[in-house]
């Protein structure tokens, strides 16, 4: 901490409480110093300060102390009086506008750093001007009736050697008239020390005589001491130049080589010789005196018991006096204003003891008085004497604050005043390190004044930053309150000045809303002050503005955009915000040995697309020695690691902007900035011609015809909050490295922002994760451009988006290859073989779809070769070159209900083009959504008498939404299986289409053809006829569909290999084919995208029954036999099927005996016994149970049926494996002729998992079927 | 009436703020915050001029604005609560009682599992719950 007298408030206080010099000098005296281009005054200012004086002084006490420090403070009469209000405002107001043309050229630098003020010092943080202009606000309050520092304490009386009668000018000056009226009308005392000088010009010589005469003459007058002689301007050219001007601080609006330049050293040192003279000489001895005298008068009045007694009783009486009159009670006459004097005078010579007990000793007679003016500003004093003398700081703050809320309670005249006190408790705090108090006393006293307010608050603003620990909160806000009172009186450049340092105070923030506040109006008022460019710069700031209201977001635009077209170019910002790119949206699509036949298949992962690929595409992994080793030793390792484009073809960047605004902006010319450097020396390898090594030339972006790249430019608007995902391109049309910088785009045509991706660190996602996780984002968007390549294009014509399972289509791949070099070696593979199969031809359909499944008239029975691989391989003589398209044939079949999505690749090579790519794959995406149509489902059962032939039972129902669907024919998949209907086809469909939801059963007889005897898969060859059934009955010329040579028979292959878990191939299972169509009527308006045929497979259907056994009784169904001779002896066979999976073990118990007593199966009623035995048909066979409701009364039986008995084993036991047979021979003898049924066994079955297993799964006995046999006597 | 609450994070970053004016003094409201972090910074790192105990998280009024009060709130992890009013004549134990619920409401919206620590509170139901609070408290 500073001493209090070297503190800025007591140098402050030792210039401005100092003894008051009158002068009174006449016009020739002026006129004389004019030549200087200063005034008398003005000469003697800068001699009027003693650094080190050294007079002895003592005044009440017996001690002797020397002054120091001195100052005289010098005014002409005329200007003692209470300065005008209006003209002290105007003068304070150029002050700051002066200030303000100073700090102009300081605007255009960029704002200061948080961190560089809280490291600067006071004085270099707050503005120098402050210092003056609080001088001048005090000088304001000078010459105030109830203050007596400004008292003038002594008289200059100047007269100039050429004025006529000097001595007569003396005396007239002195002239009561001519003394200012606070002397005359007694507030200041009149009787005072009296200094005479003569003025002698040296450039007049005339004079000189009579002025050695005048100056005698004057000594004689009015006594030798207090007469002087002054000669000056001793150069006669006038053309001095001083090295340290001592004018210059003084007066600024003259350039300061031009004061004092007929001055000469000499002349200056008289000047200073005769001050200090006068001060030392003079002025303190007279104070001294003046101090000594009133301390004796005031003691004699004032002091001990009896005075203060006295004193009391005599102030009580004074109380009816009214206090209007307060300003004129205490002349300089009154013993009030004798101690005030008293206490200025000791005050100014440094006896602050003295000074002080003065003051307080009068403080309370104002204080009685409710003298509150006089009150307060004897407090100030006391509270500026304490701190001066390092008193008590507690009193001296008390004594502050006791003032300045008095003057304060005076209302508006007291402000003026309480500002002055303000400034002084403010600074006497700051000496103290207390600025956080301070600027709390700057607040106060800020007033309703704009311009004094800025000025206040912005000091304040600096205390806080001298604050331990800084409060930058506040002095950021005192900053923008500040600023927003400099705008209020167009102090712009102030204004300016202030939110700059607030910037950095909020700069680093979040708090938006101030933000934006303090860059909106600093942009504005750099727009006032005609510094667009800046005012751009602070503008852009707040473009990013969306969390303020909509309105406050229009003005915001406006402005900016009003500011911009104000300085008329277009102006490019780098890292505008508006709109904002999101990075993690930056997608590159770009096509290396990758090409891609869609939008929607590029969007597609690429790990979709490698294992699909896998077996395609030659492993660069592989350490096979082929031709590939070759390419990876060719190719140099930094191009492995950058991605690959080529010549001609775009690399595509996909990147969402979003808009932040709630208003909408257009976005413009939005563009990708990218640079192509061409390579040569790297790229000899493949580039022959530019052998010259030419160096790295850059290529910057531009859109002339030149560019060795084209981009492309797109428009669009964003509305409030919006996002919108934008496609930019650039075409490399030279090889090299292609770099892609960053995207730049208009803004309402009149701002270019530019956004360069380096700046962004990583997230640069792309569709080639697995490739770029090594990558950073620069790499990934570096690009090394080959030469032009040929590129495949390829589509799927008349592809449906939407159709129903079982929905066969025919459609055609085409693919186009642009490029003049041919491309060969095609080879194509397909993510869901279930559903595309390419035809193996390139053959055009000629009797058109679907007609062409039909079987034609001559019956081909070549089998289709199914060799099912995944790869299709075109073949070989396919190259494609120029503009020929390859159509090629596929088929579609709808195999599941859901959303596919296909996949298709195509890989191709190219001839003798590039060693960095060989082969290029070409990949398609489309996706189908198939909707659920018919569905159908198998059960087979035995039939219950022939072993060979099976009843089928077929639901079908309708799951489509609504369309209904005819059915048009069934069909067994092989040669094994002969089909028949059982029922006429209009009993099974009278409707002839199912609709939605309907669900339907039928049946039909399936035959195994194959001979029974031999298990080898040799089958006997059935006509194909009768596999297939026509289930249509109107259109009887439609033909049948050729399940055998048509692409169902691969669709039927890939449905069975998908169906069959384990592709044991069960020779007991059966596939069918189902045939149907959408019904005519039922969707007309669609009519190009109906289906034509719908196919339903169904594979691997198991015949199904409730034991596990078939067995059948073989034997003659008619015998002659001649009964006379013996009795007949029958042969039978039973053969028994186990039909299931596990081991079967049977026992067959024979009865003999009454066939009645034997119960015949319940299932057929009463059967047994002889009866007529109809002829045997296939609806009989139907089920039982239909045969019991029509044969329910069995035909009349034989009054007694001839027996038989069973001549073999009567128990017979056998193992039977799964889904095997065994035959077992049977016995009976007959003694009569008859009809004889062969019902009376059973069999007893047991089946277990495994052979000799002792537990069994499951058991269960079976009467024996009815078989007649009918026994004839023989002639 | 209070005119103005807000939650800063312990970066002296707005965390929520919401004033309950009708009239476009949002800028000022938020610099009074803005400028009573000073204070809290202030009583936080010099607890024994403050009065309060340590372990006390309600600060009292920080400082009286031209015609609010601003009382303060520091929460263990260093958020603060700030609320401004206009009445002049407010009883501690209310503003006490109404940091308390304020506090409870701010637990709620942190503990979303979906609340980024650290950055601004968009939930609604923590705003409806605060504008709650805060007209349930008239002081007078």
């Amino acid at each position: 901490m500073v001493e209090p007298v070297n503190s800025s408030l007591g140098k402050m206080l030792l210039e401005e409480v100092s003894p008051v010099v009158m002068v009174l000098c006449t016009p020739l005296v002026e006129e004389t110093f004019l030549k200087n281009g200063l005034s008398f005054v003005e000469t003697l200012k800068p001699f009027c300060n003693f650094s080190n004086i050294d007079v002895p002084v003592r005044t009440s006490g017996d001690q002797l102390y020397r002054l120091k420090k001195f100052t005289l403070r010098l005014f002409n009469a005329a200007d003692i009086r209470q300065p005008n209000v209006e003209v002290a405002k105007q003068r304070l107001e150029h002050v700051i506008t002066q200030a303000g043309e100073k700090v102009f050229h300081d605007l255009e630098s960029d704002p200061p750093q948080i961190t560089d003020i809280l490291s600067n010092s006071e004085s270099e943080i707050a503005p120098t001007w402050f210092q003056y202009y609080n001088k001048e606000l005090i000088r304001t309050l000078s010459f105030s009736d109830h203050e007596a520092f400004d008292h003038p304490v002594a008289c200059l009386l100047v007269v100039s050697s050429k004025d006529e009668d000097p001595l007569n000018k003396f005396v007239d000056l002195f002239n009561t008239n001519r003394l200012p009226s606070l002397l005359n009308d007694g507030v200041m005392d009149p009787k005072i020390l009296k200094h005479f000088l003569l003025v002698h010009d040296n450039q007049d010589a005339t004079t000189e005589r009579l002025t050695s005469k005048v100056l005698s003459e004057m000594r004689s007058t009015f006594g030798n001491n207090e007469c002087n002689l002054l000669c000056t301007n001793s150069s006669k050219e006038g053309n001095v130049e001083h090295q340290a001007n001592p004018w210059a601080s003084f007066k600024s609006s003259v350039p300061a080589e031009k004061l004092g330049c007929a001055l000469t050293g000499d002349d200056i040192g008289e000047i200073k010789e005769l001050m200090q003279e006068f001060a030392s000489r003079h002025i303190i001895p007279y104070m001294e005196q003046k101090v000594r005298d009133l301390n004796q008068q005031i003691s004699a009045t004032r002091k001990g018991l009896r005075n203060q007694i006295k004193n009391l009783w005599w102030r009580k009486g004074k109380d009816d006096i009214p206090d209007s009159t307060k300003g004129s009670i205490y002349t300089f006459s009154s013993t009030e204003s004798q101690i005030r004097i008293l206490g200025d005078y000791a005050f100014m010579l440094h006896d602050y003891e003295l000074a002080l007990s003065s003051y307080r000793l009068i403080s309370t007679d104002y204080k009685l008085d409710k003298a509150w003016k006089h009150y307060a500003g004897v407090q100030e004093m006391m509270g500026l004497a304490y701190f001066i003398s390092d008193q008590s700081i507690k009193e001296a703050e008390y004594c502050m604050e006791n003032a300045s809320s008095t003057y304060m309670k005076l209302g508006k005249s007291g402000f003026q005043n309480a500002t002055r006190c303000g400034l002084w408790w403010a600074e006497m705090l700051k000496a103290r390190d207390q600025y956080k108090e301070a600027a709390s006393v700057y607040f106060r006293i800020c007033g309703e004044e704009p311009l004094h307010a800025a000025v206040m608050l912005e000091q304040a603003s600096y205390c806080f930053v001298l604050t331990k620990p800084a409060m930058l909160h506040k002095y950021g806000f005192h900053l923008v309150l500040s600023g927003d009172h400099y705008k209020i009186c167009d102090q712009v450049n102030h204004a300016i000045r202030t939110y700059r340092s607030a910037i950095s105070v909020y700069e680093s923030t979040t708090w938006s809303h101030i933000k934006d506040h303090v860059y909106f109006h600093i942009g504005q008022w750099y727009a006032i002050v005609g510094m667009n460019d800046v005012a751009v710069r602070n503008m852009l700031r707040v473009l990013d503005c969306g969390n303020q209201s909509k309105s406050t977001q229009e003005i915001f635009l406006r402005d900016f955009f009003d500011i911009v077209k104000k300085t008329g170019m277009k102006h490019e910002v780098v890292g505008l915000r508006l709109p904002i790119i999101s990075m993690s949206s930056l997608q590159v699509i770009y096509e290396d040995h990758r090409t891609y036949a869609s939008q929607a298949s590029a969007l597609v992962e690429e790990s979709i697309w490698q294992s699909l690929e896998d077996d395609i595409i030659p492993s660069l992994n592989s350490g096979k020695s082929n031709w590939l080793e070759l390419q990876s030793k060719l190719l140099p390792k930094k191009y492995k690691e950058s991605n690959v484009c080529v010549v001609g073809e775009s690399v595509k960047l996909d990147m969402e902007f979003r808009n932040p605004l709630l208003i909408s902006t257009s976005v413009t010319s939005v563009s990708l900035i990218c640079e192509l450097t061409e390579n040569s020396d790297d790229l000899k390898l493949e580039k022959e011609t530019s052998s010259l090594s030419l160096g790295t030339e850059h290529n910057q972006v531009t859109t002339s015809g030149f560019s060795s790249f084209t981009l492309s430019e797109v428009d669009f608007t964003l509305g409030g909050g919006e996002k919108k995902l934008v496609r930019l391109t650039v075409t490399p049309s030279e090889e090299g490295i292609l770099k892609i910088v960053g995207v730049r785009w208009e803004l309402s045509g009149s701002i270019v922002g530019v956004h360069y991706f380096q700046s962004v660190p990583t997230k640069a996602k792309t569709n080639k994760a697995k490739r770029k996780n090594k990558l950073t984002p620069t790499d990934a968007l570096k690009f090394l451009v080959i030469k032009s390549l040929p590129r495949l294009e390829g589509s799927v014509d008349h592809l449906p988006d939407k159709l129903y399972a079982g929905d066969l289509r025919y459609l055609v791949l085409e693919l186009k290859n642009n490029s003049e070099s041919p491309i060969k070696n095609l080879k194509m593979k397909i993510s869901h073989p279930r559903f595309v199969n390419p035809e193996s031809h390139e053959e055009e359909l000629t009797p058109g779809f679907p007609d062409c499944l039909k079987k034609g008239p001559e019956q081909n029975t070549v089998q289709r070769e199914t060799s099912r691989t995944s790869v299709f391989a075109f073949p070989k003589d396919v190259s494609l070159q120029g503009d020929r398209s390859l159509r090629w044939p596929l088929w579609l079949r709808a195999a599941i209900p859901g959303t596919i999505s296909l996949y298709f690749t195509i890989y191709y090579e190219m001839e003798n083009v590039s060693s960095i790519m060989k082969y290029r794959t070409l990949r398609m995406h489309y996706s189908l959504q198939v909707l659920p149509s018919l569905e159908t489902s198998f059960e087979i059962t035995p039939s219950p008498s022939r072993l060979q032939e099976f009843l089928v039972r077929m639901d079908i129902v309708n799951r489509a939404n609504s369309d209904s669907f005819e059915i048009h024919q069934l069909s067994t998949v092989g040669c094994r299986w002969g089909i028949s209907l059982l029922q006429p086809v209009d009993t099974i469909l009278p409707s002839k289409s199912i609709l939605p939801g309907q669900g339907l059963s039928c049946f039909f007889m399936i035959k195994d053809c194959r001979k029974p005897g031999t298990e080898e898969e040799k089958t006997t060859s059935i006509l194909p006829s009768q596999t297939d059934i026509k289930l249509i009955t109107q259109d009887d010329d439609e033909k049948l569909f050729d399940i055998v040579n048509s692409p169902l028979a691969s669709f039927h292959e890939s449905e069975r290999s998908c169906h069959g878990t384990s592709d044991q191939l069960s020779p007991n299972t059966v596939d069918f084919i189902l045939i149907s169509r959408l019904a005519k009527s039922s969707n007309p308006s669609a009519e190009q995208d109906l289906p034509k045929i719908l196919s339903h497979h169904s594979c691997h259907n198991r015949i199904r029954s409730s034991i596990p056994l078939s067995w059948s009784l073989d034997g003659p169904k008619t015998m002659y036999h001649d009964f006379s001779t013996s009795f007949c002896e029958i042969k039978l066979k039973m053969v028994i099927r186990n039909t299931s999976d596990g081991f079967l073990s049977v026992s067959i118990n024979t009865i003999d005996g009454l066939p009645d007593a034997a119960a015949p199966t319940p299932s057929s009623g009463n059967l047994s016994g002889w009866r007529y035995v109809p002829a045997i048909t296939e609806e009989m066979k139907l089920t039982s149970d239909v045969m019991g409701s029509r044969l329910g009364k069995p035909p009349p039986s034989m009054e007694s049926s001839p027996p038989f008995i069973w001549s073999g084993s009567s128990s017979t036991k056998v193992q039977i494996q799964p889904l095997s047979r065994t035959e077992i021979p049977l016995q009976i003898s007959v003694f009569s002729p008859g009809v004889y049924n062969l019902c009376s066994y059973t069999l007893t079955w047991e089946l277990s998992e495994h052979e000799n297993a002792l537990s069994s799964t499951s058991s269960g006995i079976c009467q024996g079927y009815p078989c007649y046999l009918t026994v004839l006597q023989s002639e | 009436m209070i005119v103005c609450v807000a939650v800063v994070g312990h970066q002296n970053n707005p965390l929520y703020i919401q004033s309950f004016t009708e009239a476009e003094d949002a800028l000022k409201l938020h610099h009074i915050v803005h400028c009573s972090l000073d204070v809290i910074d202030e009583r936080v790192n010099n607890p024994s001029k403050s009065g309060t105990t340590m372990n006390e998280a309600f600060l009292g009024l920080l400082y009286p604005a031209l015609n609010y009060k601003v009382y303060g709130y520091l929460t263990n992890t260093k958020v603060k609560f700030i609320m401004v009013t206009s009445d002049l004549d407010v009883r501690d134990t209310d503003v006490r009682s109404f940091f308390r619920k304020f506090h409870a409401a701010y637990v709620d919206a942190v503990s979303n599992p979906f609340h980024v620590p650290g950055k601004k509170i968009t939930s609604r139901t923590f705003s409806e719950s605060v504008t709650n609070i805060v007209s349930s408290y008239s002081f007078n």
